[in-house]
């Protein structure tokens, strides 16, 4: 099950999203929902640490580290 | 804030950045046909890098070092371009005064979308017309009934390596047939603006500009393929023979995905002369844009900076074009040439020199302060005396990115090369491989060195790779990041696609927002 959190947003940037976006989005939460979902969709920083790793392995390999 | 130095009176810029050209195909850097002249001319007095190489390729992976100093996949890898309010070159000198204009020769990746405007006054990228790539065989078949009756000879075909083959042959030559029986000039063949249009765009802005400080960015693409030259261009190097019909077959042929190497090997030599004939017009151009600063009495203050932002592969490792499938010296060598008004005489740099530096160089050179985001730093003045600072330098991209427009095409593993004067070391880390390489004696980077051999070297060059990835990370960098990606949401059409899909949101279980 989902769990949920308050978040808090000033007044005024609620109503100019919903003022810009409101032909898209039925409200502030589906946009910001929207949002959150596609920044964190694709993570690339599971690449770099991966790459990261790699590196230090060889470094050790190589007796650097 | 980019501010100019007191004691120094403003000088214009202008940055040339050539598609695809390669730093062994211009004269000033030893290539024996006499494709250059111009340049060759111009870098009698001029600061020439032998050494310089790119901060990633192609272009997509190339040009945010150039014009923002910054390495290709610092934002995270699924950025693409400039993001939203990123300092450039451009603004740095928009903010500085300075009358700035970029005229493109339509690379689609060098476009508004991508951010490449920002800090312009005048942006032309030519990006209405056509688009880039030689059309599919199928392109150039008739649409007709013989279209299905063709489908289904190719379906019956696939059905045996031998008869694919043997359908694959018939159909290029069957395409040949129906292609040649039109006459289309090379103006019409080509697929974006030839630099003459450019400069002729850049004479005209610079006419009426007055006595303000400028910076001008020209994007020629002349040497990028399907290879269609100015018959002049093909003329002046006595290869009047390449017609607009031959120029067509062999673009069609080198484009052949069926055929291995040693068949596509049979033209080489003529790709090799469009190419030439492409990069012949360039230097042509480029000639005519200086002539028409000095009537201006604007080439006497005036910095000029030639470059490119990747080279080009004809068959030296089996490839042509230039994916991003490998960082080879064809690749990520590129010409520059530095011309400042104070030089005389030529100084060749033979240390490896990064573009990531190109940006601050210029603005020093100038005397307007870098923005403090730029990861390069300028070597104007150790450049200016001759010398640059050993050490390696560093080109990163996607492995395999051909179609950056696809994000899943952006979510690979990193391919990057760290380079030094003598020795280079490639990481693939899809592979999980590296190859080190001694260009001193291996050149053309035919076999990497044994995986037991030079350790102190690879050691050397694995501790560049390290503190590269520690000092680039995008996690200093979130704001440009975010930026960037609402950016691409909102030109992707996700953001309209979600109209639905939030109406379906159930009302009991969204978040809360308390409104304050």
């Amino acid at each position: 099950m989902t769990q949920y959190r308050t978040v808090h947003l000033p007044e005024e940037l609620c109503a100019a999203a919903e003022k810009s976006v409101a032909e898209k989005f039925d409200s502030v939460e589906a946009l910001i929902i929207f949002l959150l979902q596609e920044i964190v969709k694709n993570d690339p920083s599971q690449f770099d640490r991966a790459e990261e790793q790699m590196i230090e392995q060889r470094l050790k390999d190589l007796g650097y580290i | 804030m980019p501010h100019i130095a007191t004691e120094m009176k403003k000088r214009s810029l202008i940055l040339v950045t050539v598609d695809c050209l390669r730093a062994d195909h211009v004269g000033f850097l030893g290539y024996p046909r006499p494709v250059t002249p111009n340049l060759d001319a111009l870098a009698a007095n001029s600061i020439v890098f032998s050494n310089a190489i790119v901060a990633g390729a192609p272009t997509y992976f190339s040009f945010p070092a150039i014009l923002a100093s910054r390495y290709p996949l610092a934002l995270g890898r699924d950025v693409l371009g400039i993001a939203p309010n990123e300092p450039t070159l451009a603004s740095a000198l928009h903010e500085a005064g300075y009358a700035t204009a970029a005229f493109l020769a339509g690379n689609p990746y060098l476009g508004r979308r991508f951010g490449y405007d920002q800090g312009f006054d005048s942006f032309q990228d030519f990006l209405t017309g056509g688009t880039l790539g030689e059309p599919a065989s199928s392109d150039l078949a008739p649409q007709s009934g013989l279209s299905k009756l063709n489908r289904l000879i190719e379906a019956g075909s696939r059905r045996n390596p031998l008869s694919a083959n043997a359908y694959d042959e018939l159909y290029f030559w069957y395409c040949q047939w129906m292609s040649a029986r039109q006459d289309i000039p090379m103006d019409k063949l080509r697929r974006y603006p030839a630099a003459n249009v450019i400069v002729d765009q850049a004479q005209s802005w610079l006419s009426g500009l007055g006595d303000q400080p400028f910076f001008l960015w020209l994007h020629l693409m002349d040497p990028h393929h399907p290879y269609y030259p100015p018959a002049e261009a093909l003329a002046a190097l006595g290869l009047p023979r390449i017609t607009a019909r031959r120029a067509r077959f062999l673009n069609s042929f080198w484009n052949r995905g069926d055929i291995g190497p040693q068949r596509l090997q049979r033209h080489r030599k003529e790709i090799l002369s469009l190419y030439d004939a492409g990069v012949y017009w360039v230097d042509k151009q480029i000639s005519r844009l200086v002539e028409a600063l000095q009537p201006l009495q604007r080439w006497d203050e005036t910095v000029l900076a030639v470059t490119a932002d990747h080279g080009e592969a004809f068959l030296e490792h089996g490839d042509r074009y230039h994916s991003p499938t490998s960082l080879p010296e064809y690749l990520i060598r590129v010409p520059l040439l530095l011309r400042a008004p104070e030089l005389s005489g030529r100084r060749l740099l033979e240390e490896p020199f990064s573009l990531i530096h190109l940006a601050p160089t210029l603005l020093e050179a100038v005397g307007v302060a870098a923005p403090d985001s730029f990861q390069g730093r300028s070597s104007w003045a150790q450049i200016s005396a001759g010398t640059l600072p050993g050490g390696p330098v560093i080109t990163e991209c996607v492995d395999g990115c051909c179609n950056p427009i696809r994000p899943e095409d952006r979510l690979r593993p990193r391919l990057m090369a760290m380079r030094e004067r003598e020795f280079k070391l490639v990481i693939n880390f899809r592979e999980g491989r590296d190859y080190l390489y001694d260009l001193k004696n291996d050149p053309a980077e035919t076999s990497p060195l044994p995986p037991g051999d030079h350790m102190r070297e690879r050691g050397r060059l694995f501790q560049a790779a390290r503190m590269h990835l520690q000092r680039t990370s995008d996690k200093h960098k979130t704001d440009l990041r975010l930026r960037a990606l609402l950016r691409d949401l909102q030109q992707s059409g996700k953001m309209t696609a979600a109209t639905q899909a939030s109406r379906s949101v159930d009302e009991g279980r969204r978040a809360s927002v308390r409104l304050m």
